[in-house]
């Protein structure tokens, strides 16, 4: 099909032609994979010669842990890709506008309560929120899938639950604030969004097996880019900030909720894991472990690059404070109500 | 980032986590035992789409020669105009795919990242080559599991899970020393209001965590929920013995020493144990709790 593009392809674009890009390809395609195997092989002689090098011990403990972030967020992030191709190659689009309700207003909530059957942390979503854009979903319901989805799926409810023995209505408290949040930001984003701010990911057309690795291919590689991104912000800010600065604010109500809040945001914690790490910051109230809980899942450094890299800076910019105000609000009155 | 580049990335980060998951223990520094079969599959997934990302490549047709088969890939990979006219900048007006974000000022062609977004499938995003950097930390720092340095980080642990708590620990029963982990040891003492550690020979296995008092030194072990990211540590101190060399694997024999006052809150203070032995024992497959 595209063969013929490429005849038709007209001569008056202004674009320059030939392209910068265009000769870059000759040389490079012989050269590449010659560069490729030599990196392999100094990647594994470098293990034996430099390894013993590296030991730092701030060095090894920065590299631990961003190799955990990325390590664990891996199969998430494959798992969300897997689902993405699979909307945007296999299910074909008719369906979506079949299942969601016509009216947007209606959309944003039951694409929200959607979001409880997808089993896993918010690494998966973000591309699975973008290909139900690319399938024509209307932008502020995916929104609304991409925040609720890693908070309120059983998975993470069942681990909450864990985390606080005897105490079922942490996971109510968890599971309510962020629905709220996740809905009421799909309503203000369809409310005042403009549609030039957010980059809506473009779906081929092509169907089938081709466009199912293309798709899979481009979300793995562009997705797994800015994990890398927001890992190594993370884990440099995990590194520098002690956390026994935490204590000293964890008496002041209003601060300690604030404070969480901002923890979550930078450590980045996997949704599946931050309730055990709310559970463990004992000195702390219950609605401030609650602001954790909410905000973890929906704003975190590694979130923020993937939405950036996904969306584009101009969404993030204004889409992840939205919500985290949303997310400390919400919490903050959850807590008071529930807690 | 060419589409050969974009499966060789797709190899080595695929192999680099099949090596850590698959064919060694390494993983277990970063993640909990029960992640592996998760990792195993990822990285399998991820090493199966470079393979065929490369025998696409590979099996391209050639007979347009090379800088024509630059378009055809281009127009290929924009996909959604099927038959159309390869200039983004009409096609985007025409609203043919929504938003028509692709239309940036640099048009939808291969020549444009644009703002990092508008391109096409076979140019890879510029991102990418940064998945090469886990890659280089695995293979050239091959970060350990998190030590002394991470441990000293956190004055004090914070209090284990409630869960132990609120189930209440078994009566410590037998005689010679009971090894235990350092989580029960710390719950046990702090937690614990039958007292069950009192007069017990335990022993704990950890590493060595120096302490800013002279004559005391913690023996430490990070526990994980998740990934080493949230890891904190459980500690200990020890009494009555020289410190080791720091982060060195050791097996602590001895006698839990009660607090000198219960007022003192939960996690202020690590619990102490008087050593009778301390020996130097290899690191644990499993280093964290």
């Amino acid at each position: 099909m595209s063969d013929k593009a490429l005849l038709d392809w007209p001569a008056e674009t202004d674009d320059p032609v030939p392209p910068a890009s265009w000769g870059r390809r000759s040389p490079a395609a012989p050269l590449l994979p010659w560069v490729f195997a030599g990196l392999v092989v100094a990647l594994v002689a470098g293990r034996a010669l430099l390894a013993p090098y590296l030991t730092a011990p701030a060095l090894q403990t920065w590299s631990t842990i961003f190799v955990a972030i990325c390590v664990q967020a891996l199969p998430f992030l494959v798992l969300g890709v897997l689902l993405s191709a699979a909307i945007t190659a296999l299910v074909p689009p008719s369906f979506w506008t079949r299942a969601l309700p016509r009216r947007p207003y209606a959309a944003v909530p039951v694409a929200g309560a959607a979001g409880a059957v997808l089993p896993g942390c918010e690494c998966a979503s973000v591309p699975v929120a973008s290909g139900l854009m690319a399938r024509g979903v209307t932008p502020a319901a995916a929104l609304a899938f991409l925040l609720a989805s890693p908070a309120i799926n059983p998975v993470v409810l069942v681990a909450t639950a864990v985390a606080f023995p005897g105490r079922p209505e942490m996971v109510v408290a968890r599971f309510a604030a962020s629905l709220v949040v996740a809905v009421l930001a799909g309503w203000l984003w369809l409310r005042f969004g403009r549609a030039e701010w957010l980059r809506v990911p473009r779906a081929s057309s092509e169907r089938g097996w081709r466009a199912f690795v293309a798709a899979m291919r481009h979300d793995l590689l562009h997705a797994g880019g800015f994990l890398v991104v927001g890992g190594i912000a993370a884990a440099t800010l995990n590194v520098l900030v002690p956390r026994s600065w935490l204590a000293a604010v964890a008496e002041i109500g209003w601060l300690s909720v604030l404070v969480l809040a901002l923890l979550a945001v930078v450590l980045s914690i996997c949704s599946e894991a931050d309730a055990f790490v709310a559970a463990s910051l004992t000195a702390f109230s219950p609605t401030a472990k609650l602001a954790f809980l909410v905000v973890g899942p929906m704003v975190d450094l590694k979130l923020i690059a993937l939405q950036a890299g996904t969306f584009g800076r101009s969404f993030a910019a204004r889409f992840v404070p939205l919500t985290l105000t949303l997310a400390i609000g919400v919490s903050a009155v959850t807590g008071w109500v529930l807690l | 980032m060419s589409r050969l580049a974009q499966g060789l990335v797709l190899l080595l980060l695929g192999g680099a986590v099949l090596r850590i998951s698959a064919f060694t223990t390494e993983y277990l520094n970063y993640v909990k035992p029960g992640f592996r079969p998760f990792l195993i599959a990822a990285g399998a997934v991820v090493f199966a789409l470079g393979v065929i990302t490369l025998v696409q490549e590979w099996r391209r047709p050639q007979d347009t020669g090379r800088e024509p088969s630059r378009w055809t890939e281009a127009a290929d990979g924009r996909g959604g105009h099927a038959g159309g006219r390869p200039d983004g900048r009409e096609d985007g007006h025409a609203g043919e795919h929504g938003g028509g974000h692709a239309a940036g000022p640099t048009g939808g062609h291969a020549g444009g990242y644009g703002d990092g977004h508008g391109h096409d499938h076979s140019r890879g995003p510029r991102v990418a080559w940064l998945m090469c950097l886990p890659v280089c930390a695995i293979f050239l720092v091959a970060p350990p599991a998190l030590g002394s340095f991470a441990a000293a980080r956190d004055d004090v642990a914070p209090p284990p899970p409630p869960r132990e708590v609120a189930e209440g620990y078994e009566p410590l029963r037998g005689d010679g020393p009971i090894a235990m982990p350092i989580g029960e040891f710390v719950g046990r003492a702090w937690g614990d209001a039958k007292r069950s550690l009192a007069g017990k020979q335990v022993r704990l296995t950890g590493f060595v965590v120096r302490s800013k008092q002279p004559d005391v030194w913690y023996v430490a072990r990070m526990q994980l929920n998740c990934c080493a990211a949230d890891a904190f540590a459980l500690k200990v101190a020890v009494r009555g013995a020289p410190a080791p060399p720091e982060n060195t694997w050791v097996e602590v024999t001895g006698v839990w020493i009660p607090p000198r006052s219960d007022k003192l809150p939960l996690g202020t203070v690590p619990p102490r144990i008087r050593a009778i032995n301390v020996t130097k024992v290899p690191r644990p497959v499993e280093p964290y709790e």
